[in-house]
């Protein structure tokens, strides 16, 4: 029986191989240049690794050490590695939500054909514009103007608005809101277009018939529109909250790499930065990167399964369409 | 055929993504464990002929390129590569050091031939075998050199690893307008007279602030003539971080200003500072050495806004020095004979340094010319007034005392000013400030035990 069956395969032509042969260079890369790397540092943060002057100190086998260290709370009893992940997530928050929020308005005024909106081409270019300036140059220019003896000050200023020139930089709300402004502008275009794709990708008939069953467009958006864009939604939210995590051009440069102030600014990136700086410390770094690492996976599990549990049953129908 | 075509395409992609996939910033794994293989021996003399085309400088800003290209013909044939890398957040360093490490590896052409490193840490290089000794490589001479520069670039064996091109003895810049005003006069000696102590400084404080101005510009202004006295390094032989009374003495001197409004909260590099340099500025002392006045006061020598001229030195309250470049030589260098030339140049042509003094505002690392100048009754500096500078700096010389520094200098002194800043602007209160101190030191140098 068997020899029957296997028989006829074996005459079939397999295009499986060249499937695999075609998406190898995929996996050697990322074995090459992602895997390895992120093994090497899970390896590296059990080690006391670091550069004393020109010298080399260490690897050291360590075992938990440097979490112990990294957890240890200091005189005030709070832990620092866990404040600094409090400042990512607040700065990612106060940048995510607007950004979303904007882009999802903006990707359904965009694709409406009621609206039917002129100029379409132009505004995606320039909505998506600050994100092709680079973070860097982007911090900086903030940096100057609201500088103490920036423009912003002098303007307020020479207006009457103000009597003492403000340093903004050195003010923990301006400073926070100020990164997440510069995260919003660099990314809601970015975030506009993907949604934009995805709401083009539901079938136009969907909203037809809302219409004919006499939904507004309130219900429709709600109805309809937000479950069927559920999986890009969910993709645009997971990607963004791991950029979120990785925060790190802007508030560097925008406070020269201090944090400031009192630390409240300081990522987990630029904390993971500190030690790379004066002793190339690659086993704390290490550890830091690690934590990152569990944090952004729990993180992404728990933001995939409550959006997409929510609208489990839309994305499938949406597939038999 | 078909296989074939397809196999090589895919090996394309996969060697062409290998190869973008190199630059990634903070892969801990490709780095080498222990130091060089090999220290590449100084040979000079041996084959003297032979030596390399490109002469690669490291440096952190463009001071020394200057006089340089304006006061050193470069052999024909030979081009000069500089590599500049700004010191904030010891970005230099990083460069240097890595640079150095990889110096036994790197082509001829890409060696480091010679580097620029300032007094905070260059304990650090002078100290290691990644530098070697001048004297072999034909530097012999120091007998016009200030002995502290000397000795700042001596590693723990007695060898001389490196010179500087000025000196730095660090004087009270004041505004002579403001001084009339505030003093009743401009002459250096009775100014001097007048703030020849802290206690006389903080009072002369107050009455400037009556008048309407402000003592100094920047919250560590005074910084360095505080922290050039202490009487032990930062940290102690068991890596115990100190806390020298001259460090608290600063806290509370600027802890003072700040809340009296006697100075400004800017830092020593801001713009809100030099501003004040402008006729319209309202601080009356400044503290820096002589390339301050080029590096730092272009805002005073402006035609139009400026007060050229409206400036006089004096020793000011503490003897001290701020800074200082020196230019050391690399192990490994496939330039010795040029960089000895340039280092011979630079403290023993009098010519030169002359040069240094009279267009450029130096100081020079040349107590000859110095001297020459010091005593020439003809002359006098412009900008200050007519004020023979390089005189006062002569008799600030044997005061610089070149002793407890640490290879942690910079970053410490940066962040300590840095963190403290926060507390003298009012953000934080001393302890989260200190606090914050000590984390920054945790995070740059695990070695360092903080309080």
């Amino acid at each position: 029986m068997n020899e029957r069956i296997k028989k006829p395969k074996r005459l079939g032509v397999s295009y499986a191989k060249w499937g695999y042969l075609f998406i190898l260079p995929f996996f050697i890369t990322y074995i090459v240049c992602t895997l390895t790397p992120q093994i090497m540092t899970i390896y590296n943060s059990f080690f006391e690794n670091y550069r004393r002057g020109l010298s080399q100190v260490g690897p050291n086998f360590v075992g938990l050490e440097n979490y112990v260290k990294l957890f240890t709370p200091d005189k005030t009893g709070s832990i620092d590695i866990l404040k600094y992940f409090g400042n990512t997530m607040i700065l990612w928050v106060l940048g995510a939500v607007p950004q979303i929020v904007v882009a999802l308005l903006l990707a359904v005024f965009f694709t409406s054909y009621r609206l039917n909106l002129k100029g379409q081409q132009f505004f995606k270019t320039v909505i998506y514009m600050p994100n092709l300036i680079m973070a860097s140059a982007f911090s900086m220019l903030f940096f100057t103007l609201f500088n103490i003896a920036g423009p912003v000050n002098q303007i307020l200023k020479a207006s009457g608005m103000i009597q003492e020139s403000i340093d903004f930089l050195s003010l923990k709300v301006p400073v926070r809101l100020l990164i997440s402004l510069m995260n919003f502008l660099m990314w809601f275009g970015n975030t506009t277009i993907l949604l934009m794709a995805g709401i083009q990708g539901i079938d136009q008939n969907m909203f037809e018939a809302a219409e004919i069953d006499g939904a507004n467009s309130l219900q429709v958006f709600f109805r309809v529109t937000l479950p069927l864009l559920s999986p890009i939604l969910v993709y645009t939210v997971i990607t963004a909250m791991i950029g979120g995590l990785q925060m790190f051009d802007v508030p560097q440069i925008l406070t020269n790499g201090k944090g400031t102030p009192d630390r409240a600014s300081m990522t987990m990136v630029m904390y993971l930065n500190n030690y790379l700086g004066g002793s190339k410390n690659y086993g704390m770094a290490g550890a830091v990167s690690v934590v990152l690492f569990v944090i952004s996976s729990v993180l992404s599990l728990f933001v995939y399964n409550s959006l997409s549990r929510q609208y489990k049953d839309a994305p499938r129908k949406r597939d038999r369409v | 055929m078909k296989k074939l075509i397809a196999l090589l395409l895919a090996l394309v992609m996969v060697l062409a993504l290998c190869a973008c996939g190199d630059t990634k910033p903070e892969e801990p794994a490709g780095e080498p464990a222990g130091e060089p293989a090999a220290e590449p021996a100084a040979e000079p003399a041996a084959e003297p002929p032979a030596e390399g085309k490109v002469l690669n400088i490291y440096a952190w800003n463009e001071e020394f390129k200057g006089f340089f290209e304006k006061y050193y013909t470069v052999p024909e044939g030979v081009t000069v590569n500089w590599v500049i890398t700004p010191s904030d957040n010891g970005a230099y360093q990083d460069k240097l050091t890595e640079a150095l490490l990889n110096q036994a590896t790197a082509a001829d052409d890409e060696k480091i031939d010679m580097f620029l490193a300032e007094d905070d840490y260059i304990l650090k290089y002078v100290d290691s075998e990644y530098t070697q000794d001048i004297t072999a490589m034909g530097v012999t001479d120091f007998s016009s050199a200030y002995k502290y520069t000397v000795q700042a670039a001596t590693d723990s064996k007695g060898a001389v690893k490196g010179v500087s091109f000025q000196c730095c003895p660090s004087a009270l810049i004041y505004r002579r307008s403001i001084a009339k005003d505030v003093l009743g006069t401009d002459d250096p000696a009775e100014v001097q007279e007048q703030l020849n102590s802290w206690d006389k400084f903080n009072a002369v404080a107050a009455t400037a602030k009556e008048k309407g101005y402000y003592m100094t510009g920047s919250f560590a202004e005074t910084y360095r003539a505080f922290s050039n006295n202490c009487s032990g390094a930062w940290v102690d032989e068991n890596n115990n971080l100190q806390f020298d009374p001259q460090i608290e003495a600063w806290i509370d001197q600027t802890d003072e200003f700040i809340k009296n409004g006697y100075t400004l909260t800017a830092g020593i590099w801001d713009q809100e500072k030099t501003d004040q340099m402008y006729a319209d500025g309202k601080v009356m002392c400044f503290f820096g050495p002589a390339w301050y006045f080029n590096f730092c006061m272009s805002n005073a020598q402006d035609p139009e806004k400026g007060c050229y001229g409206d400036w006089a030195i004096c020793e000011g309250p503490a003897a001290h020095y701020w800074g200082g470049t020196w230019l050391l030589a690399p192990a490994g260098t496939d330039n010795p004979t040029l960089v000895a030339d340039i280092m011979n140049t630079f403290i023993n042509n009098e010519e030169v340094c002359s040069a240094l003094v009279k267009n450029e505002n130096q100081f020079s690392n040349n107590m000859k010319v110095n001297a020459k100048f010091a005593e020439d009754p003809e002359y006098g500096n412009a900008f200050l007034g007519g004020q023979n500078d390089v005189a006062v700096f002569y008799g600030l010389t044997d005061k610089i005392k070149f002793e407890n520094h640490t290879i942690y200098d910079q970053l410490l002194n940066e962040g300590i000013q840095n963190n403290l800043r926060e507390y003298f602007q009012g953000t934080v209160d001393k302890e989260t400030a200190l606090a914050n101190f000590y984390k920054f030191v945790n995070e740059s140098y695990p070695d360092i035990v903080t309080p």
